[in-house]
């Protein structure tokens, strides 16, 4: 068994998309002549994910994960590069693979529709060929762990859309796969569910030592789940790492969170937080501050400069409590979205 | 409220222009018009090779049934069965929504929002059978008798209107199933050959179970010369029956859909 | 819990677990089925309609005719419909548009992620189904033998040929849906190539008109192509009369058929899945 699941080397996916004018004269040519252009949804992309390893996927709409991510499963083939996962070439679809994986796509059905969860099982239990006993094994864990109960007798079109989520999940881990992929598993689902599927995420790679890569748009997704993170835009993989990393390779500003004392006055705390800035901008400092609320204002400050902005607001202003913070990842990916 | 006449143009309009965009669209259903209308031809063509006539109707008369056949039928294509299909749609995915929000009435928008107007080419085709045939047949065609023609056809398509709505009502109640549009094809077939060929009972079941059978021999009849008053009683019977029906069928199925969203 | 790859290492074997596929896809399907029990029997009186129209019309023709027409009697004609109505429901097999649908709106995927061809699951889907029908379609068959009083030609054995060659039409039907519906990789709509297969069809299948009555021509086309194996076969085994030779030549047509059919899908879904590939879908 090789050391790495996942291997992606050099990975391109360029499509050819034809151009499409509007217009009836356009219409009439493009019947003669039909023109391309290339699209390149991803290019030169390259990682290494070992066992056991839970890894993110960050881009926004367009980006290249799910190009990327289908490659790795073996839907699409690349035009340049290979990708090797547990050893195979996925583009093969070898049933020994396929086995071996599994993918789940957030807000796509596979279950049938109008039976209980329990007929899809056996279904898949038939598919992927797994034992009787080793089925019924780990189908009783998974409803245990997924807290399913009473959910995979009710017909599928009876269940909330959380409810068909879970039940989704279950069904495609029934072959214990070594490798997950899972393409906005929490897409379109209430808060309390996504951190449900979340927890049962980590636990479920704990104990198993299944790897997962996912894609979301859901920064609590990869703030909870994913220790490593991988950034790609327009079809370019910008970084690979710890998401705390991210904040420092790409944020420009930290954050310093003040709880003043003055917090029972609001004029005077405001007047103290506007006086205080002003003598910062004096004294040649970039510092910006946000919405008082309650006594606690946060500044935003150039990142080099954090240390001496946060010494100098901390003599001007009279302060209860105080913490230096970096940028929620979210302002740090956006920064780098619209940046480019 | 807008008008419904502007709302029903204006659908029209854009359905007609939206179809315009697919010119492989007109030959796909030219072709499939051809295989229907080679279809009855060929049966037809058989039947009459072995005797010269069906209880009563002769050869030249059958094609005119069959030509009537077709125009009804690519009227129901072209106005009724797109915009029904749409319905059921929208019923099973809960786009219906947006429907319902309009302020137009729902029965009229979903009756005339889509309209494939390649399929008016059965209507063309037809037409042409009809003619074809009538060259062959001994009375003639006064301007009294195209009034009723086209009345006819006017109540046959109500008929159809209604009966394509009471299926697709099955939407309300039973959702999510497949093929449920085999169910017009069926019903189509049923309704090939003018209906006074067959003994009583199978004439009764097509008047009062499946309509469609006597909404088309009506306007056939008529281009035969056979029309009765008898037969005009029972077609406007019908079409009262059915629309009267339908309507009732729809409002039911707006209560549960309204009643049961989740 | 036990970690992953324990299980993959000891699969069980294929053939059992094909035999374990068909059993869950099939009860599937006919639990599915039956749970609209409205709309089915309405769907079987609309679906006997045509037949029914078409019995109706040869049977004024042969009484017209004095009897009967090319051999058939009435009571002939009845069991060629009624045979007709049984085969038309119990051969039924979606259509290929279904294809085409899986592609767009993305299904596609998880289909090309099952480690088992996905004709197994088709073909099982429709056996499922077609169980289901056979049991809305008994009553209203019986009802139409006492009404017609069709005659048959026919022992025992052509019987139980005629079960297995509907079985044979069934997977027949399914496969060549399957075969044009995956031209859907490279086309984005399959509905000329539908409409083509569909003009033949009618035509050479026995359909429209029993095989036996059509010129001399489209007979001898309908034997070299395989719609009429997956439908005036069944119907020409029940009604008889058929000898054992003529049986066991057709039988072994039709299962050539499905053969070479099988064969043909496997070649183009192998290059219909490296296309879907390579421009994604």
């Amino acid at each position: 068994m090789a050391t790495a699941s996942i291997e992606a080397e050099r990975l391109s996916k360029h499509f050819k998309v034809p151009v499409r004018e509007p217009g009836v004269r356009a219409s009439v040519t493009s019947l003669f002549r039909r023109e391309h252009r290339i699209v390149e949804a991803a290019d030169d992309v390259s990682f290494t994910i070992e066992r056991g390893e839970i890894v993110g996927f960050l881009g926004p709409n367009g980006a290249g994960k799910t190009t990327t991510l289908k490659m790795l499963a073996g839907l699409l083939s690349p035009t340049g590069g290979h990708a090797r996962v547990l050893g195979f070439e996925p583009f093969d679809r070898s049933p020994e693979f396929l086995r071996r994986v599994t993918l789940v796509m957030g807000n796509r059905n596979q279950l049938q529709w109008d039976l209980p969860a329990t007929d899809s099982f056996e279904l898949h239990r038939a598919i992927y060929r797994i034992g009787r006993t080793d089925f019924e094994r780990a189908r009783d864990e998974l409803v245990a762990l997924l807290d399913l109960g009473g959910l995979v007798d009710k017909p599928v079109r009876n269940l909330s859309l959380g409810e068909r989520m879970k039940v989704e999940i279950a069904d495609a881990l029934l072959h214990q796969p070594e490798v997950m992929f899972l393409d906005e598993p929490t897409l379109g689902l209430d808060i309390t569910m996504q951190r449900r599927i979340r927890s049962f995420l980590a636990d479920y790679n704990a104990r198993t030592g299944a790897s997962i890569l996912l894609t979301s748009h859901y920064m609590a997704d990869v703030e909870a789940l994913c220790p490593r993170v991988l950034v790609i835009h327009h079809g370019h993989l910008l970084f690979d790492g710890r998401l705390t990393e991210l904040a420092a390779r790409f944020g420009t500003a930290k954050s310093i969170r003040v709880q003043l004392a003055e917090g029972d006055d609001p004029t005077a705390a405001t007047t103290a937080v506007a006086a205080a800035v002003a003598a910062a901008r004096g004294a040649g400092l970039t510092v910006t501050d946000g919405p008082l609320v309650e006594g606690v204002v946060t500044f935003r400050v150039d990142r080099e400069a954090a240390p001496h902005a946060a010494a100098f607001l901390l003599g001007r202003l009279d302060v209860v409590d105080v913490s230096i913070e970096d940028p929620p990842v979210d302002d740090v990916i956006d920064k780098v979205f619209t940046d480019g | 409220m807008p008008n419904g006449l502007t709302v029903a143009a204006v659908h029209l309009r854009v359905s007609a222009l939206n179809e315009f965009q697919y010119r492989s669209n007109f030959f796909l259903q030219v072709l499939q018009s051809l295989i229907q209308v080679v279809s009855g031809l060929v049966v037809v063509a058989l039947v009459y090779d072995k005797t010269s006539q069906l209880n009563g109707w002769d050869r030249s008369e059958l094609l005119a049934a069959v030509g009537v056949f077709t125009i009804v039928g690519g009227l129901v294509r072209a106005f009724i069965e797109p915009s029904i299909l749409q319905l059921m749609d929208d019923v099973q995915e809960g786009t219906f929504d947006f429907v319902l929000t309009r302020p137009v009435d729902p029965l009229l928008l979903v009756s005339v929002r889509r309209l494939n107007v390649w399929q008016l080419a059965d209507v063309v085709v037809g037409a042409i059978i009809v003619v074809v045939a009538a060259a062959d047949l001994p009375a003639s065609f006064g301007p009294a008798a195209a009034a009723v023609f086209v009345a006819l056809l006017g109540s046959a398509a109500l008929i159809a209107h209604s009966m394509w709505l009471a299926v697709a009502c099955c939407a309300f109640w039973v959702v999510r199933l497949p093929y449920m549009q085999n169910l017009f094809h069926y019903v189509g077939r049923s309704a090939q050959y003018p209906i006074s060929i067959y003994p009583a009972w199978l004439r009764i079941g097509l008047t009062v179970v499946v309509p469609l059978g006597i909404a088309v021999t009506a306007p056939s009849e008529a281009v035969t010369s056979r029309l009765d008053a008898t037969t005009v009683a029972v077609v406007a019977a019908v079409t009262i029956g059915t629309v009267v029906l339908s309507r009732a069928l729809w409002r039911r199925g707006l209560r549960r859909y309204s009643g049961a969203s989740s | 819990m036990a970690e992953a790859a324990s299980l993959v290492a000891r699969p069980v074997g294929n053939v059992r677990s094909l035999l374990a596929l068909y059993r869950a896809q099939m009860r599937i399907a006919i639990v599915g089925t039956l749970q609209y029990r409205v709309y089915n029997v309405v769907e079987l009186v609309l679906m006997l309609s045509e037949p029914l129209v078409y019995l109706m019309v040869w049977r004024i023709v042969a009484e017209e005719q004095g009897g009967e027409v090319d051999g058939f009697t009435p009571a002939r004609f009845a069991a060629y419909y009624i045979a007709w109505s049984m085969v038309r429901t119990f051969t039924q097999s979606g259509s290929p548009h279904n294809w085409e649908r899986q592609i767009r709106d993305g299904r596609m995927s998880a289909v090309l992620m099952r480690p088992m061809h996905p004709i197994h699951q088709d073909v099982a889907h429709w056996l499922g189904f077609v169980i289901a029908r056979v049991l809305t379609w008994l009553p209203a068959g019986a009802v139409l033998c006492l009404a017609f009083r069709p005659q048959l030609d026919t022992g025992p054995v052509q019987v139980v040929a005629f079960v297995w060659a509907m079985v044979g039409a069934l997977v027949l039907r399914t496969i060549i849906n399957d075969v044009v519906g995956i031209a859907a990789f490279w086309v984005t709509s399959i509905a000329a190539i539908g409409s083509l297969m569909q003009v033949v069809e009618l035509l050479t299948s026995g359909r429209l008109v029993p095989l036996d009555l059509m010129p001399g021509w489209v007979q001898s086309v309908s034997l070299v192509l395989p719609f009429r194996w997956a439908f005036y076969f069944p119907i020409e085994v029940l009604i008889g009369p058929m000898s054992g030779a003529e049986l066991a030549a057709g039988l072994a047509a039709q299962g050539g058929w499905v053969v070479a059919m099988a064969v043909f899908f496997r070649v183009v879904w192998r290059r219909g899945v490296r296309r879907y590939g390579a421009v994604g879908g």
